[in-house]
């Protein structure tokens, strides 16, 4: 049993390592910024991730009690990684796009950050 | 009534004017007429064990360890001063009530009144001089509201700062003369320092004292060179100059010397000081008066030339001449009183008080007219009135004092005075009143309403009445007065009309010749006068002080320019000077502690420390990027609390990042992005240079401190030790918060939400001016983003409202004996509270607000205060809390202290300066009534049904 749970932990572990490296080296390495944008997302939720999910494993199977705080880092990390990302993505369009090279927003016929009253004049 | 209910009577009175106006005239003066006369019947009841020669004491020790103890003695001077202040500002109150008009502010004026009152009762009655001090400087700034009162007048104004501006200097002379003494006797209390005579006068400082201690009399009672300010002091309203300058005031320089005359008299340098600064005063006075057409600007110099005489009385030095002193005290407030309401009274009726635009007066102010000869003829020293007989004995003493060895000087002098008194007491009588009638008076003149006429009628009765029998009406009032400045040995003195044919009566006989002589050559005098070149007080006074501000600002200007890099560059090139001083003047024991090992994560952390101070240094003109990295300092810095075991303050500091940080923002909303570059190199160079050497300074200092024992044993072995013995509380920083130091954090709540309120009043002060126009006008310089309130935004942010709050609870609560408490707490809630601001909007937010943050602030203030008073009730000092465990069924055994009721206190404070702060400076941005895009609403499909609704 705590071999196996051992195993697991050390598999999260390699997997946290392999995302957060991942992740890192994508910041570094890709040229588009809306490229970037996916590659610490990835290691924000699935590096950190894989950490937290070793550590609860840990805390329950080789020490022997319940945490989880863990849980609680997870559920942040989930609520503010895609309002980050969101945002960068949305500054980068406000910043560096105009509408002409821009793909269709399809519907509404703007993208929300190029929607300003000073346009519908 | 106990002393201090007489002093504190018309400082509690002084606020009914102020609220009775709303209920007419007629209340406010009658409020402060009947303090006053509660007080004066308290000083009466006093009267008979006081002119027995009996001392009334009344003490608290307020604070002893500054030789500071609210004492109070009422003796014969005390009495007859409290007395002087008590009835004449009953009379000038009535006088008042008829004399100011409609237009004037009339609670204010009583309010005024009183304060001054009570800080001149409080002068005459003080057994503690630093008491007496608080109370002079007290008189000092009431009567500049009181000279000052007709603020549209120009004249008084400048009057009011002029005799704020002597007296307040000569005041804080009086402060260093009066330490000196207290020093010299060993102690502050004035009973003790009379007794100390020979101590004092042999001191080396007695000299430094007196001089010091003069100054502050001088100034006061308008002695020369120091009184012009009395004169320009007439711009007040009539009133205020009688009251001023007849009883109290001006009157106060001449307490102070008979109340130190006991101590200080009696030596060549107080004789040749005083008595020769009276002199001079006298008949300075006394000539100038004569040719001043003002008939308030002669009773000014009148009134400056009797303080002369009085000063000179008390600076003879001997025992009969301070009870001619005394006496005359009491006459010159009945007459001068008397005279300067008729003044007013002239000036109320004929509309002018110019002696050459008035005459003929008598039949048209029958009254006046009597009220004025008397009070007159008093003033000049006619028999039988009571001017007469303090002049006499005035004159009498002259006669017989040396001035360098000249037997003259002093007599010859004071005829001159005498003479020049006499005129201009006549001249009053003559040009006003007699001489034909006018038809170009600016209004036809009549005799007053009965309310202005009937205080002077007293007065002048009193002036009878002392003069016909001066012993029985006024002589126990002046043995007593005597018996408290001299001692007990009363000299033979007898206060009667007639003396025999002495060397006063020849003096007398020539004053009231030449008088009258000098009187029927006013013509000429007054041509001669005026072709004689004078020094103008008010211009060498005016171009002094200009001269004073110039210097002033020419320093304050050097060092206060603006500019904030200069402060920090004066401080912190001071403060490293000092240290530097400081460590080579002193030693430094060897290291006792050795340099530990770091790891491999400080080292890390370091490094991030490093490279973003590094970085904001170099990318400062970028203040978006300078922000982001001023976040990645308090980051590391809030991280490495955590690594060096404060995870309190890791907390705290935390949450301040992110409040600060958010504040910076907004800001940055109203800024440009970038600095230019604005300073020479040379300056930067300069900056550089002083930030490097002070930076490895306090490096060096903090070195120096973290490789050596403490000198003396820390305070913390205390705090560790009792924190959960006397506090209940395993969290020894919560502990000390809200226990240990739990004043302390009462006052920092006060402060924290003091500082908000001046942030908000400061927005809406600038909201208020053209400000508010260019804000609205403003053209951001950046485009603005098309959806302000991102849909995944605001879900996010509203979903973690009840989490964050809930956190908040969490770290409240916990707070007593785990990292935590009230005060990171406050900040996790405004944190909660600003994110729903930046993410819907202001507009949405304070919709939603039930409760105005002022009010929690002061609740939270409240709520601590009601904490720490509820350890009166169990009979322990303030703030002493008390704890104990409770076992709920269901629930762990837990703890109750009134801690943590406190620390609710400073929750409640915390989250409403935070939140006020934060909304001023986002209403720069938005102000009420300004429509914003809404933000979604909980159920996005209400939004559509407001916009149908609106449309339809």
């Amino acid at each position: 049993m705590i071999t196996l749970a051992e195993f697991l932990i050390a598999f999260f572990l390699i997997i946290a390592g392999i995302f957060g490296f991942v992740g890192s080296f994508g910041l570094l390495k890709l040229n588009d910024e809306m490229s970037r944008l996916h590659a610490p997302t990835k290691a924000t939720t699935l590096g950190v991730g894989g950490v937290l999910l070793a550590s609860m494993l840990n805390a329950a199977v080789v020490q022997g009690h319940l945490s989880l705080h863990e849980l609680m880092i997870t559920l942040f990390l989930f609520l503010t990684a895609p309002i980050t990302a969101h945002f960068i993505a949305k500054v980068h369009i406000h910043l560096q796009e105009s509408r002409d090279t821009l793909p269709e927003a399809g519907g509404d016929g703007l993208w929300a950050t190029h929607d300003t009253p000073a346009d519908e004049d | 009534m106990s002393l201090f209910l007489i002093a504190a009577l018309p400082f509690l009175g002084a606020v009914f004017p102020a609220l009775l106006i709303r209920a007419g005239r007629n209340a406010a003066a009658s409020s402060a007429g009947f303090t006053t006369l509660l007080a004066f019947i308290g000083l009466m009841l006093h009267a008979p064990a006081v002119l027995r020669g009996e001392v009334i004491q009344a003490s608290v020790d307020w604070l002893p360890g500054l030789g500071l103890n609210a004492n109070f003695f009422l003796d014969g001077l005390g009495f007859l001063f409290a007395t002087l202040i008590l009835g004449i500002g009953l009379l000038i109150i009535i006088y008042a009530r008829f004399y100011l008009t409609r237009e004037d502010p009339m609670g204010q004026f009583y309010s005024y009144l009183l304060l001054f009152q009570g800080a001149m009762v409080g002068i005459v009655l003080s057994d503690n001089i630093l008491m007496l001090l608080v109370f002079w400087e007290l008189t000092s700034l009431s009567s500049f509201l009181l000279i000052g009162y007709w603020k549209h007048l120009p004249e008084g104004r400048q009057g009011a700062r002029m005799a704020l501006a002597v007296t307040g200097s000569g005041g804080l002379a009086m402060i260093g003369g009066m330490l000196i003494l207290g020093n010299i006797a060993g102690s502050y209390d004035l009973t003790v320092i009379l007794q100390h005579k020979e101590a004092i006068q042999a001191s080396p400082l007695y000299l430094p004292a007196l001089i010091l201690i003069l100054l502050g009399a001088f100034t006061k009672s308008a002695q020369f060179p120091f009184h012009f300010w009395l004169p320009h002091a007439m711009a007040a309203p009539t009133p205020v100059s009688a009251y001023l300058h007849s009883a109290t005031m001006v009157k106060a320089g001449l307490f102070l010397m008979a109340r130190m005359w006991p101590v200080l008299a009696g030596t060549p340098e107080w004789f040749y000081i005083v008595a020769t600064t009276g002199l001079v005063t006298m008949v300075l006075g006394a000539v100038i008066a004569l040719f001043k057409d003002d008939l308030k600007a002669l009773l000014a110099f009148s009134t400056v030339s009797h303080l002369g005489l009085i000063t000179m009385l008390l600076g003879f030095g001997t025992k009969i001449a301070a009870v001619a002193a005394v006496f005359h005290i009491i006459n010159h407030a009945t007459f001068k009183a008397a005279l300067f309401m008729s003044a007013g009274i002239v000036d109320h009726e004929a509309h002018t008080r110019d002696i050459k635009r008035l005459g003929g007066l008598r039949h048209l102010m029958p009254i006046t007219f009597t009220i004025v000869i008397i009070a007159s003829l008093s003033m000049a020293g006619i028999p039988p009135l009571n001017g007469f007989l303090s002049k006499e004995m005035m004159l009498e003493e002259a006669y017989h004092t040396t001035w360098l060895g000249s037997h003259w000087v002093i007599p010859g002098l004071a005829v001159l005075a005498a003479v020049f008194s006499a005129a201009y007491s006549f001249r009053y009588i003559a040009h006003v009143f007699l001489g034909p009638k006018r038809d170009d008076y600016p209004t036809t003149p009549h005799d007053p309403p009965a309310g202005l006429w009937l205080a002077p009628a007293f007065l002048v009765l009193l002036v009878i009445f002392i003069g016909l029998n001066s012993n029985g009406v006024a002589g126990p009032l002046v043995s007593a007065a005597a018996n408290a400045v001299i001692g007990d040995d009363l000299p033979y003195y007898s206060l009667k009309l007639w003396h025999g044919v002495t060397p006063a009566l020849y003096m007398s006989a020539i004053a009231v010749i030449g008088g009258l002589l000098f009187l029927s050559q006013h013509k000429r005098l007054e041509a001669f006068w005026n072709a004689l070149p004078r020094p103008e007080a008010k211009v060498i006074f005016e171009a002094l002080v200009n001269g004073l501000v110039r210097a002033a600002r020419a320093g304050s200007d050097a060092l206060h320019n603006g500019a904030i890099s200069r402060y920090a560059a004066i401080m912190i090139v001071f403060t490293t000077g000092l240290t530097y001083a400081a460590f080579r003047t002193g030693t430094l024991a060897a290291p006792t502690r050795s340099v530990q090992e770091a790891g491999v994560l400080p080292v890390i952390g370091w490094i991030c420390l490093v490279v973003a101070t590094l970085a904001v240094v170099m990318k400062h003109r970028n203040r978006l990027l300078a922000l982001v990295l001023i976040g990645v300092v308090g980051l590391v810095v809030s991280l490495s609390f955590n690594y060096l075991s404060a995870p309190d303050l890791a907390l705290t500091q935390i949450s301040v990042e992110v409040v600060t940080i958010v504040l910076m923002l907004l800001a940055l909303n109203f800024m440009p992005k970038d600095t230019p570059v604005e300073t020479p190199l040379g300056k930067r160079l300069r900056d550089i240079t002083i930030s490097i050497f002070a930076g490895l300074g306090s490096g060096g200092l903090i070195y120096a401190l973290m490789t050596r024992d403490f000198a003396a044993a820390p305070i913390s072995e205390y705090h560790l030790a009792n924190s959960y013995k006397g506090g209940g509380g395993t969290n020894v920083v919560n502990v000390i918060l809200v226990d240990f130091r739990g004043f302390d954090t009462f006052g920092e709540i006060i402060v924290l939400g003091i500082a908000a309120l001046v942030i908000f009043a400061l927005t809406e002060a600038i909201l208020g001016s053209r400000v508010r126009a260019r804000l609205l006008n403003r053209k951001p310089d950046m485009p603005r983003a098309g959806d302000a309130h991102p849909l995944m935004m605001v879900v996010a942010t509203r979903v973690m409202m009840p989490l964050a709050l809930m956190v908040a609870a969490f770290i409240f609560f916990r707070g007593h004996n785990l990292p935590g408490g009230g005060f990171i707490a406050g900040l996790i809630a405004a944190i909660a509270v600003i994110m729903q601001y930046m993410a819907s909007g202001f507009a949405w937010a304070s919709e939603r607000q039930r409760f105005f943050f002022h009010g929690i602030i002061g609740s939270g203030v409240l709520i601590a205060a009601a904490t720490g008073m509820g350890a009166w009730f169990n009979g322990l000092p303030f703030l002493t809390s008390a704890f104990g465990y409770i076992d709920w069924p269901l629930l762990e055994e837990f703890e109750w202290a009134t801690a943590a009721l406190f620390d609710l206190g400073v929750f409640l404070a915390v989250v409403g300066a935070v939140m006020l702060a934060l909304e001023s400076l986002a209403r720069f941005a938005w102000q009420p009534g300004m429509e914003t895009e809404h933000a979604m609403d909980i159920n996005p499909a209400r939004d559509d049904v407001a916009e149908d609704e609106k449309e339809a």
